[in-house]
């Protein structure tokens, strides 16, 4: 079987408590059968030197202006290792139809497509063929330079 | 005959350890009577639950829908057909959301408003500022995980206030189900329906009338006589598995209006001039006392 083809790579880097999205626009030269969206990043989560008096300081004001929670160093501790989390989701869209999210707490994720079957997610694509759209949707970025990376491969 | 929904869910399309097969499975063993597939925003599971209740002819309705989880709160979709791009949300103008996704003929309702966004979880809490509810068609206001009083409580008031203040918001519950929770003793959300009847339309019905109510168990109806100026309440049993009332714990109809609320034991008829010249009430059935623990049934708003 023919191997898959790498039709775009690209990485990047995101800043502390960035919100939103950036999006990659793959114009694919032909018809596929076969589709590949592959995304990485690091930092998920903060690590026992990250968490530092001032950042801690951070969370616990947060959480008294804004719900009124008054957290003791366990709580803090438990909140600030367990729930917290840089949160990146991914989709895309193909001749601007939806065909995929993929939003699970995940720091590597495939998209992956065919006419028959997809990553859950996702849907099964006819024709692989257009104008590709993958957006990447940055709910939370614990940490400065957290990095990802994005392949696209198809056949 | 009224209608048990489960109208949160989630499975392996997004973040939860379920598939489309073990959601339609559990749904089916707790009896409801139809379910909303909810995933994080995606509709990758709607062609297979339409695959596995068409193969396999179980005997449950899906309601087609999907959770819109932006960065500023989540937005309920029932009834959804197609995916409606959220990507441009402006938290100033949610409106512009509710809007896109109602051309579709969908329904759109705010999830969980109160529950901890940032730095729990980014966008799990309603940040965004709706100046015109006349968009919004329901609210969840009990997300049976969450804390009763931290964040349900608040969300039962958000919607007594709006409804209240005149606007015709249905009410509406869910497990927000990520795995094979237990259901019992918790809400869900019950609707009017015909035996075979199509559950798009039963639901695009009563939400749009404002005529949904939660329960862990009974339905509380209201009868307006307007010759003798009473309001009467009776209950519907829906058979929910898991609830069953204690005799020794009488039940209490509180009803809210604008200016007052009145708390009568469930038999007693409530007088109509007691309301003087509110003309909105809300009513909730109790067992024992009218504490939240004691909540048993939030029913849809009366206008007298």
């Amino acid at each position: 079987m023919e191997k898959m083809r790498e039709l775009y790579h690209t990485e990047g880097t995101l800043q502390k408590d960035f919100v939103g999205q950036i999006s990659y626009t793959v114009c694919l030269p032909e018809t596929f059968c076969e589709l590949d969206i592959a995304f990485t990043f690091d930092k998920q989560h903060f690590s026992a030197e990250d968490l530092t008096n001032q950042r801690k300081t951070e969370v616990r004001d947060i959480c008294r202006s804004k719900y009124g929670l008054e957290l003791n160093d366990e709580q803090l501790y438990r909140l600030m290792t367990g729930e917290m989390k840089t949160e990146i989701h991914t989709l895309a869209t193909l001749n601007d139809t939806f065909i995929g999210c993929v939003h699970r707490q995940l720091t590597s994720r495939h998209m992956h497509f065919t006419a028959r079957e997809a990553t859950e997610g996702c849907l099964p694509v006819e024709r692989i063929e257009g104008v590709l759209r993958i957006t990447i949707l940055v709910f939370n970025v614990l940490l400065d330079n957290t990095h990802y990376h994005l392949c696209v491969t198809a056949r | 005959m009224y209608k048990r929904l489960e109208l949160h869910n989630h499975t392996t399309e997004s973040d939860a350890s379920i598939t489309c097969r073990e959601l339609v499975e559990h749904m089916v063993s707790d009896k409801a009577d139809a379910f909303a597939i909810t995933d994080h925003n995606t509709i990758s599971g709607h062609r297979k639950i339409q695959k596995l209740l068409a193969e396999d002819a179980y005997p449950i309705q899906c309601i087609y829908g999907m959770e819109y989880t932006t960065y500023y709160g989540h937005i309920l979709c029932l009834n959804l057909e197609e995916y409606v791009p959220w990507e441009t949300i402006n938290p100033h103008r949610p409106e512009l959301l509710f809007e896109a996704i109602r051309s579709k003929n969908a329904l759109a309702g705010i999830a969980h408003p109160y529950s901890y966004g940032h730095p729990f979880a980014r966008g799990c809490g309603f940040d965004m500022t709706v100046t015109d509810y006349s968009c919004v068609d329901f609210i969840e206001i009990f997300n049976n995980p969450e804390p009763l009083h931290e964040v349900n409580e608040r969300g039962l008031l958000l919607w007594e206030s709006l409804v209240l203040d005149g606007h015709v918001l249905a009410v509406t519950c869910g497990m927000d189900l990520h795995g094979k929770w237990d259901m019992k003793g918790q809400y869900a959300t019950f609707i009017q329906g015909e035996k075979d009847g199509n559950i798009a339309e039963e639901l695009k019905h009563a939400i749009r009338t404002g005529k949904t109510c939660i329960s862990k168990g009974p339905v509380l109806t209201a009868k307006v006589d307007k010759s003798r100026s009473l309001l009467t309440f009776a209950l519907t049993e829906t058979h929910k598995p898991g609830y069953s009332h204690n005799p020794g714990c009488p039940y209490l109809v509180s009803v809210r209006s604008a200016t007052q609320t009145i708390t009568q034991p469930l038999e007693e008829p409530f007088s109509l001039s007691s309301f003087g010249r509110d003309t909105i009430l809300i009513p909730k059935l109790f067992e024992s006392d009218t504490s939240l623990e004691h909540l048993i049934c939030v029913g849809s708003a009366i206008y007298l």
